[in-house]
């Protein structure tokens, strides 16, 4: 699978890219977004099959641009990791079309957890 | 509005206690440990914060040494001490404070927002219109960590 990491902190790539490692999903076609506009472009060049977004980015935020893609007709699984939880982020995550939602800081077993079903 | 209530040290602790656990100290052998006494006299001179607005106006800001930054920065992105270069340094307490910072809107009155995170050397911010009402202080493999929570004065920020 391809999936994309959205995160305008490359330590935030960085270590979304060795948990997924350590969660055991080796093998992936991994690409890097700092913003969500670069990550709204790259969903179109690249084609990924998994989106996994920070939520408080420049440019445009996580949330904007699942909105956009979902507005475009793009339906690539997206979800968010984020040091931000509130019920309505969580709402509006929803409701934008998200299939998940990670609070950081994060564990192995949380990536497991989530990412299971959708990567096997 | 704002309950000062909810800003307890008890809570930045738990978040603090989560960041070691999954980052800094996955085998629980190299805790923060806590730090009572004399905080003021504690040296830092590396400061990430974040600004919180809306139903709640303040700041959260991460202080450190740079050695304290550098074992972060190792930990962080699985590197060598020798190999942290400034903008890992840089990119890691920012994270550090963003991490902190979302953890504690997530305590605060719906409607906050959170900014991007800023990391200065040096001198530790000051905010004048703000006064510390919440703060963290410990040391971790011997250097010293300061979370200090700001509220600002006033709209919808009243200090306690």
């Amino acid at each position: 699978m391809k999936i994309l990491i959205a995160d305008d902190s490359r330590v935030m790539r960085q270590i979304v890219t060795r948990t997924l490692r350590q969660a055991g999903f080796d093998g992936h076609d991994l690409v890097e977004a700092q913003d969500g506009k670069q990550a709204f472009d790259l969903v179109q060049s690249e084609k990924p099959d998994l989106v996994i977004s920070d939520w408080n980015m420049p440019e445009m935020t996580g949330v904007e641009c699942l909105r956009q893609l979902r507005a475009n007709g793009n339906n690539v699984k997206f979800g968010f990791v984020t040091s931000e939880c509130t019920p309505e982020m969580m709402q509006q995550a929803e409701a934008a079309g998200a299939e998940f939602f990670i609070i950081k800081p994060f564990t192995a077993e949380r990536f497991d957890e989530v990412f299971s079903p959708i990567l096997g | 509005m704002s309950d000062v209530a909810a800003l307890r040290v008890e809570d930045l602790s738990e978040i603090v206690e989560q960041v070691w656990s999954s980052y800094l100290d996955p085998e629980g052998v190299e805790p923060l440990l806590p730090v009572y006494d004399d905080i003021d006299s504690m040296k830092t001179d590396m400061h990430a914060s974040v600004s919180i607005t809306g139903t709640w106006h303040g700041h959260v800001v991460v202080a450190c040494n740079e050695s304290a930054a550098k074992n972060t920065s190792a930990a962080f992105l699985a590197m060598e001490v020798e190999e942290v270069g400034e903008a890992d340094m840089m990119d890691v307490l920012g994270e550090l404070a963003n991490i902190v910072g979302g953890n504690v809107k997530s305590m605060l009155p719906p409607g906050c927002f959170v900014s991007l995170p800023t990391v200065v050397t040096g001198e530790a911010p000051h905010y004048p219109s703000a006064e510390p009402v919440c703060r963290l202080a410990g040391t971790w493999m011997s250097d010293p960590f300061v979370i200090t929570m700001w509220q600002s004065r006033g709209d919808g920020g009243e200090a306690a």
